[in-house]
């Protein structure tokens, strides 16, 4: 297939590098030099940068201590030495500086993880077994809602059942609520709307029908506690916290006794036999519990973002999101600050999620999948091309070629993607999620990424970093090995997995790959049906549709996030 | 039959020049001298002692032990020096050397050497004087560039970024430049300055360089072009997956 089609790039690689940002003079040239001009202007020609300089300045003469002053860089040669340009979010028109994609001074992306660390699921059923069978206590919608009502009072950490309580402030913890959810619709036409995520309403049809046959007859609760509380503590506390707030709602609600010993059912139920984390508990030396990135499987992930209800034509654009998503809370929070430190880790994450090289790529691939094989990368069943080794080979090889190439052919891309990092996961990505689509099988798009990892390294006779590469170049050999922990699904894989501990730039992609295979598919759900209906909840502070706009909402200082103190701190 | 080593598949002059860079017959382009080498290098100064880390293996009374008498130690071994490296970084846009094939030379032609690869550079840490020799082999012959290849030990940045006007790979601590019809350096690695320019001798002309690359490139030889390479990667890839498919 001729690869000369338009660049998806093309553009932004012109407004980036051949236009003038703040005062780097990188007007004129062709995105195809070769050849060009350094300034070495140092970082009073990007407006951003002056504005740190600024803010270090006056913090070091406020507390007579210094503090951020680029000279320091490299013995008094600054940053700024190449220009320093601006970076478009892929898939919208929003232009940011790449500062504002460093998680600390972007609030969307703050807020994504919060979304994540202070949620869980909870089941209903086994407490209304418990009050029905046990207590012989009628449960019925209107119960439901009285205490879902209660419940939405006690879980901002609102007093029950005792009396001269302390309470926290509505105005500090209003992001916080639950919501119920059911795949029974004559129980969900009882619920009261306000407490209700409607599956009908929220997904297509034919998504809504898998997922409500999926989730049965049973009810869940998707709990997000206070921001507030989620930062000050941890994930491990979401669970907890969740827990008691529904016990006291229980007893208020059906106004059972105290200390009855159905309220330790109750408890335990809330507390461990019907509690969905969205992370496992991490092994002792990694030392985080439930509910921290590091525990998160690429398919709760897939299941967290909710593209896919949105562009379910689209499969590309839904592995797209998760790839941008994924980097950020696996590279940039969970690797870049948990795991490591420092500031780094950004430029890995955002080079999947700006100025759409990955997604030329992946564009790419969708049009030669289509185009040999007969529709396979267009959403559906029927369509998918067998998962065989052959096919695998083919298409991570003309993904990776054509990605390799125009790395060659447009040195401005190759400028924005400077690290061989960066380039190895845009290119392993792009071949394995576009082998996701085509065979709707996730460990066949993984076996696409090692190969693609194989064929970068040789064609351009480098790769990563030691670290990166290590595991690229024995990974295949997992692929599809089901013993013990040496293979295991993609879906059940996760950032803890052997070899992944450590392996920046490259679970964002594992989680694209992942939701690629369904989404390529057309299924409703990744791993979980629960942790995708409970995310498809517009209430939430941060829109999972579109994590990218809300990463570039986020760098243009336009989001606005939750659990902020300004109501209990000096005016400023 | 005399075992001849096979280095890599490809019939075009990439691959050739992989097989070139690995069998360590090299041509030799240019003159370094030792004290010059010393000089960019950074860590001693010219003419001095080598530090050492320990007293010479002649004189420590080392115990009995089969690997002693099977391997023999290096120079820098021997004599106790410490370990210091030696790091190159190499423009994509045809600097004859890439990081991988440095590694890979290092490990096939030299002894005692610590090879480390990434993208953007790659190093060598060594016994000091095992590793100048190195340094002084890779610097002198066709494996380097001038223009195109430069001695980074920190702030790498460049590899992947477009020439200057000059030809000069991009250095943000400016370590090396043009003058004249030759290269220069009058920084040593890590970018502290040195007390004379190093001449470091002609850049490649482009075709020159583009004649004796080890990256493949659309714009000369393209990787999709070198069939007998690609199956080769497509082979390594098989026997790994199925491998772990099934180890029996």
């Amino acid at each position: 297939m001729a690869n000369d089609r338009k660049k998806m790039f093309a553009k932004d690689m012109e407004i980036k590098f051949t236009k003038e940002h703040g005062s780097n003079k990188m007007e004129g040239g062709k995105i195809t030099d070769m050849v060009g001009k350094y300034y070495r202007l140092g970082i009073e020609q990007n407006p951003r940068k002056v504005e740190m300089k600024k803010a270090g300045q006056e913090i070091a003469k406020k507390r007579g201590l210094a503090g951020y002053n680029p000279m320091m860089h490299c013995g008094g040669i600054p940053l700024g030495q190449r220009a320093l340009t601006p970076s478009f979010i892929s898939g919208t028109d929003m232009m940011v500086e790449i500062d504002d994609l460093h998680y600390v001074n972007n609030a969307a992306m703050q807020q994504m993880w919060d979304d994540i660390r202070r949620t869980v699921v909870v089941g209903m059923d086994m407490a209304h077994e418990t009050l029905e069978k046990r207590l012989g206590i009628e449960v019925t919608p209107e119960t439901i809602n009285h205490y879902l009502e209660t419940l939405n009072h006690a879980l901002p950490g609102g007093a029950v059942v005792q009396e001269h309580m302390v309470e926290t402030h509505p105005a500090l913890v209003d992001d916080c609520y639950v919501k119920i959810f059911t795949g029974d619709d004559e129980l969900a036409d009882e619920i009261d709307k306000q407490f209700l995520i409607d599956i009908n309403k929220t997904f297509p049809a034919d998504q809504a029908a898998t997922i409500k046959a999926a989730i049965g007859k049973t009810s869940w609760q998707a709990a997000h506690i206070p921001t507030v509380v989620s930062r000050v503590t941890d994930g491990a506390q979401t669970s907890r916290w969740m827990a008691m707030q529904v016990g006291m709602s229980f007893i208020s609600a059906y106004s059972m006794c105290a200390g009855e010993a159905a309220v330790a059912d109750l408890s335990y139920a809330a507390k461990h036999a019907g509690v969905l984390s969205m992370g496992e508990m991490l092994p002792a030396r990694r030392a985080r519990g439930p509910n921290e990135p590091g525990g998160i499987s690429f398919g709760h992930f897939a299941d967290i973002i909710q593209t896919s209800r949105v562009t379910p034509e689209d499969p590309a654009n839904v592995a797209l999101e998760v790839v941008g998503a994924g980097c950020m809370l696996y590279d940039q929070i969970w690797l870049g600050s948990y795991m490591s430190g420092g500031v780094g880790f950004t430029q890995y994450a955002t080079a999947a999620y700006t100025n759409n090289i990955l997604d030329d790529n992946l564009y790419y691939n969708v049009d030669y999948i289509n185009d040999k094989y007969k529709d396979a990368a267009k959403t559906g069943k029927d369509n998918k091309v067998k998962a065989t080794l052959d096919v695998v080979k083919d298409i991570a090889t003309e993904s990776t070629i054509y990605g390799l190439e125009n790395y060659e052919k447009y040195p401005t891309t190759l400028e924005d993607h400077f690290g061989g990092s960066q380039r190895a996961t845009s290119l392993s990505a792009a071949a394995g999620c576009a082998t996701s689509i085509a065979t709707g099988n996730g460990n066949a798009g993984l076996s696409a990424w090692y190969l693609s990892m194989y064929l970068h390294k040789e064609a351009h006779g480098r790769l990563g970093f030691f670290g990166y590469d290590l595991q690229d170049q024995c990974g295949a050999t997992n692929v599809f090995s089901y013993q013990s922990d040496e293979g295991l699904a993609l879906e059940l894989r996760g950032p803890n997995y052997p070899n992944y501990a450590m392996n920046v730039g490259h679970q964002g992609g594992y989680a694209g790959i992942t939701s690629a295979a369904h989404a390529g598919r057309g299924d409703a759900f990744a791993l979980n049906p629960l942790i995708k209906v409970c995310f498809a909840d517009k209430l939430l502070p941060f829109d999972f549709t579109a994590p990218r706009k809300e990463f570039g909402r986020g760098a243009l200082r336009e989001f606005e996030p939750a659990g902020e103190r300004s109501l209990i701190i000096p005016a400023k | 039959m005399v075992y001849k080593p096979q280095y890599y598949p490809g019939a075009t002059s990439v691959a050739e020049n992989r097989r070139k860079h690995m069998s360590g017959k090299v041509e030799k382009l240019r003159d370094i001298s030792d004290d010059d080498l010393t000089l960019i290098l950074g860590h001693r100064a010219p003419g001095s002692d080598y530090p050492s880390t320990h007293p010479p293996l002649a004189e420590m009374g080392e115990p009995e032990c089969s690997v002693r008498q099977l391997v023999e130690a290096t120079p820098g071994a021997k004599a106790g020096d410490r370990v210091r490296y030696v790091q190159f970084v190499d423009s994509m846009y045809n600097a004859p050397a890439t990081p991988y094939f440095r590694s890979y030379a290092a490990a096939i032609n030299f002894r005692g050497v610590d090879p480390g690869t990434l993208s953007g550079r790659q190093v060598v840490e060594a016994r000091e004087r095992d590793m100048e020799q190195l340094a002084k082999f890779q610097l002198e012959t066709e494996m380097t560039c001038p223009a195109l290849a430069g001695l980074r030990g920190a702030t790498v940045h460049g590899h992947s970024l477009r020439l200057p006007e000059d030809g000069v790979m991009f250095d943000m601590l400016d370590r090396t430049r043009k003058e004249g019809n030759v290269i220069i350096m009058h920084k040593d690695q890590v970018g502290r300055p040195i007390d004379k320019k190093v001449n470091l001798g002609k850049p490649m002309s482009a075709q020159e360089a583009a004649k004796r690359t080890t990256i493949y490139r659309a714009d000369n030889v393209a990787f999709r072009n070198d069939k007998e390479v690609i199956e080769w990667v497509h082979r390594v890839f098989d026997q790994r997956t199925i491998y772990g498919f099934k180890p029996e």
